[in-house]
């Protein structure tokens, strides 16, 4: 299982470094100036009211968002128009959405292996072993040969993350993993995602779970209006937050 | 027994208990004004059209009148004492739910009755069968089937020289024996024991067309045995036809396969050259092709031609590249528009005869025009600027246009100025035509697929072609089965449009029979028989599309 387990972190540079990022849809400025320097193996979650800009921040890391001002450093590499910066940046971070993204018209099976064997040229044998491995890890080992819509959601997410996981990113971004689910398929998967914030993983996760922030978040950050405006031990954050903004958000959060 | 009386006994109290006569009218009859006006209307037709047929045909009339009575029956007797089967359930819920319905029933009883007993007896009784009376003195009242045995021939392959006449069947034998290797070869338990049979199958269809080629157009041989030009040219298709296998995934690209395709080609040149020394297939005329033949080729290669191009077509219209800058198309535009006008404009003025003339004189000064639209349209984006305007272009043009332009204007793209065939300008009319309406539905199919499904593909790190090849396409063309079957049809139908600019496929050449002495006229035996072919082809193609769809919907939500 050695292979299996997260990116050693000895490593401890930075390994995502974002500098003043801008970002723009048409004439509205979405991200005003982002500054965020992530340590490997380091737990960071990301609050904010719906419309800040945090899901626009992590899909700049990946580059599913272009930005139009500012520096993203992944890993030492800059993202740049250049393709195979984009393309190497990609295999170093895995992504998993809120909804899911399958492929539906793939087997369990099929919907993990595709990228190992197509992106990084794995034999399949190779691919569906570490599938297979990954599949029992968030334990749903039986369901590999079912299509994703026979599935329910907490399990298609599970597979999500099995997905991702098999390719080997060394960053994990997670855009609120579950608030497309039912509340008791919600366990499932942040069970999953603690197991792997205790393993290693640089991840930066949206998420209002405020239980898996205050268990394994190193760092939380809140974004208001493109902008990050607190960031805090999240011990300090849930108790003694320091900003005005923060006080009000968290109060219609907690007693809504 | 007693016990069977008493519970239908029972039924029928509790029917009667549960029925009642004022609702009945109520929901048939009296429930509004239309109603009863409508029921009295469908009683009066029906009637009328009874009485009728009563009169010139009593016995079936009173048969199927008595039919009918014994389906009301049944129901009747279902619903009063719950004695339904599943036959009179389904009557009852399809054919006699309310009066109206069942008044209606027996009308369409009767009148397609009516239709049946006029084609039976014009098609059968009164008609004749023999191949060597169709002259019009020696006709019955009937139809003159002898027609299609007659004109056979030229129903099957026009004005074809009949010694060819072997050389389509062999073709067509081909083809079915393809078609049974890969119906084999797709059995489940084929599949899992003998695999290898499919990749036979799949390499065998994509050899089909060449073959049909040889046997078709036939071989032409030159003097130089081994010919260079002719090598390189073959080596090139060979390439791109491996990367279709591999593309299929066929075959697994690694050197020594790739060295063995490549060796291949001067082999197949080789026999290539021999086949055309024996003068087994000599050359045949490609506008000599003509009736099924030429349709049947019109359909095939249409539809395989405009198929990748259309989705071409789509995926440029929604390319995403980086638009050539600004800076770039300015300078090149004006400097373009100075240049004409110092050169082209001066030639064409001194020339023109009148003001139009002259102002055409100006045309350069279209082109920063051009140059304005295509920057603020499309950014500067090439790929997507040239697939809107084909596409927007083709589909602003009716067809029969397209294919007289495509003869017409055919000489002026080619080197020799008239050597291309009828046939080959029309293909490409058509295939161009098709290739836009193709596009469109294909854009339809694309669009249909969330936006997360693009995103979930490129973060995990996929390239463009993979993306398409893995994720989009697949998806997109398990939604496109209906429309694409829609258009393989349309297609197949609508090449009989080629008879306008005077080739003789089916439809041409069936009016080319009917204005032949000896078969004058005979319009409706010919039409029905077209009806029927292009009837059964077409029903066989939308099967075949609802049976695909069904096999590829595993597993989709
Ligand atoms: N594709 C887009 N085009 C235009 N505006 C967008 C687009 N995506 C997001 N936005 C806007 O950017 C802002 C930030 O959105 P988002 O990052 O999704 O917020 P969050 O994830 O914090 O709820 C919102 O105001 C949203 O309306
Ligand atoms: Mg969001």
């Amino acid at each position: 299982m050695a292979m299996m387990q997260g990116p050693s972190v000895s490593n401890v540079e930075d390994i995502v470094v974002c500098r003043n990022v801008h970002k723009w849809y048409g004439e509205f400025e979405a991200l005003k100036g982002v500054d965020l320097d992530v340590k490997t193996g380091e737990v960071i979650v990301i609050l904010g009211p719906s419309g800040s800009g945090k899901s626009t921040f992590i899909r700049c890391l990946n580059r599913l968002e272009e930005h139009q001002e500012g520096r993203i450093i992944i890993d030492g590499i800059e993202l740049t128009h250049d393709l195979r910066n984009i393309n190497e940046i990609r295999r170093e971070v895995g992504m998993v959405f809120q909804q899911f993204n399958l492929f539906p018209h793939l087997t369990v099976m099929e919907n993990i292996t595709l990228a190992p064997i197509h992106v990084r040229k794995w034999s399949r044998e190779r691919a569906e072993e570490l599938a297979m491995q990954w599949l029992t890890r968030v334990g749903i080992p039986e369901q590999a040969e079912k299509y994703p819509g026979q599935l329910s959601g907490g399990q298609q997410q599970r597979v999500a993350i099995a997905r991702t996981l098999t390719m080997q990113p060394r960053i994990l971004l997670f855009d609120e993993p579950t608030s497309a689910l039912d509340p008791e398929m919600i366990k499932e998967v942040l069970d999953v995602m603690r197991d792997l914030a205790r393993g290693g993983y640089t991840i930066l996760a949206v998420t209002h779970e405020m239980g898996f922030a205050r268990e394994v978040a190193d760092r939380v950050i809140f974004f208001d209006a493109g902008q990050i405006v607190e960031t805090n031990h999240p011990s300090e954050f849930f108790t003694n937050p320091k900003e005005e903004r923060t006080k009000l958000f968290l109060n219609q959060i907690l007693h809504h | 027994m007693t016990t069977l009386t008493n519970t239908i006994e029972e039924r029928r109290k509790t029917f009667f208990k549960r029925f009642n006569w004022q609702y009945f009218l109520q929901d048939n009859l009296t429930g509004s004004r239309w109603l009863t006006i409508w029921v009295a209307f469908i009683t009066l037709v029906t009637v009328g059209v009874f009485v009728g047929q009563l009169g010139s045909a009593p016995g079936w009339t009173l048969i199927l009148t008595a039919v009918w009575a014994v389906g009301i029956l049944m129901v009747v007797a279902g619903e009063l004492f719950g004695l339904h089967t599943s036959f009179s359930r389904w009557l009852k819920d399809n054919l006699l739910s309310s009066i109206s319905n069942t008044l209606v029933t027996l009308l369409i009883i009767l009148l397609v009755a009516q239709v049946v007993s006029g084609i039976w007896q014009w098609g059968y009784v009164t008609a004749t069968f023999d191949s060597t009376r169709t002259a019009p003195d020696l006709r019955s009242e009937g139809a003159t089937w002898g027609v299609l045995w007659g004109a056979r021939k030229l129903i099957l392959t026009g004005t074809l020289a009949p010694e060819h006449t072997w050389r389509v069947i062999l073709t067509g034998a081909m083809v079915f024996v393809l078609w049974l290797i890969s119906f084999i070869a797709t059995r489940p338990t084929v599949k899992t024991s003998m695999g290898y049979l499919q990749r036979i199958s799949i390499t065998l269809w994509l050899l089909a067309p060449i073959a049909s080629y040889i046997f078709l157009a036939g071989l032409e041989y030159h003097e130089p045995f081994i010919n260079i030009r002719t090598l390189l040219t073959g080596l090139v298709i060979v390439v791109a036809f491996m990367a279709l296998l591999w593309f299929f995934k066929v075959i697994k690209l690694d050197p020594v396969s790739i060295g063995l395709w490549v060796a291949a080609w001067p082999i197949g040149y080789v026999i290539w050259q021999l086949i055309a020394r024996t003068g087994i297939f000599p050359t045949i005329n490609v506008d000599e092709w003509g009736g099924l033949l030429l349709t049947v080729i019109f359909a095939i290669f249409v539809n395989i031609l405009s198929f990748p191009l259309g989705i071409l077509l789509a995926l440029g219209r929604r390319a995403d590249v980086q638009g050539i800058p600004v800076w770039i198309v300015w300078p090149i535009a004006l400097i373009a528009t100075v240049y004409l006008l110092s050169t082209s404009t001066p030639e064409l003025w001194t020339t023109s005869r009148n003001n139009v003339e002259r102002a055409l004189a100006l045309w350069p000064l279209l082109i920063p025009i051009a140059a304005y639209f295509y920057q603020r349209s499309f950014q500067g984006n090439m790929v997507q600027a040239f697939s809107v305007l084909f596409i927007e272009l083709i589909r602003g043009v009716p067809l029969i246009t397209l294919l007289f332009m495509a003869i017409v204007m055919a000489p002026f793209f080619t080197a020799s100025g008239s050597a291309i065939k009828n046939f080959w300008a029309v293909i490409v009319g058509y295939t161009i035509f098709s290739a836009a309406y193709m596009a469109e539905l294909v854009r339809g199919g694309l669009q249909a697929i969330p936006k997360g499904q693009y995103e979930a593909a490129d973060s995990l790190g996929f390239n463009v072609l993979q993306k398409y090849r893995f994720i989009i396409l697949p998806q997109a063309l398990r939604i496109l089965i209906p429309p694409l079957a829609g258009s393989v049809i349309g297609t197949f139908k609508s090449s009989s449009l080629v008879a306008l600019v005077g080739m003789f496929d089916l439809v041409g050449i069936v009016r080319g029979i009917i204005g032949n002495g000896q078969w004058l006229g005979l319009r409706s035996e010919l039409y029905a028989f077209l009806f029927v072919l292009y009837f059964v082809v077409s029903s066989g193609v939308s099967w075949y599309s609802r049976r695909l769809e069904k096999r590829m919907g595993l597993g989709t939500r």
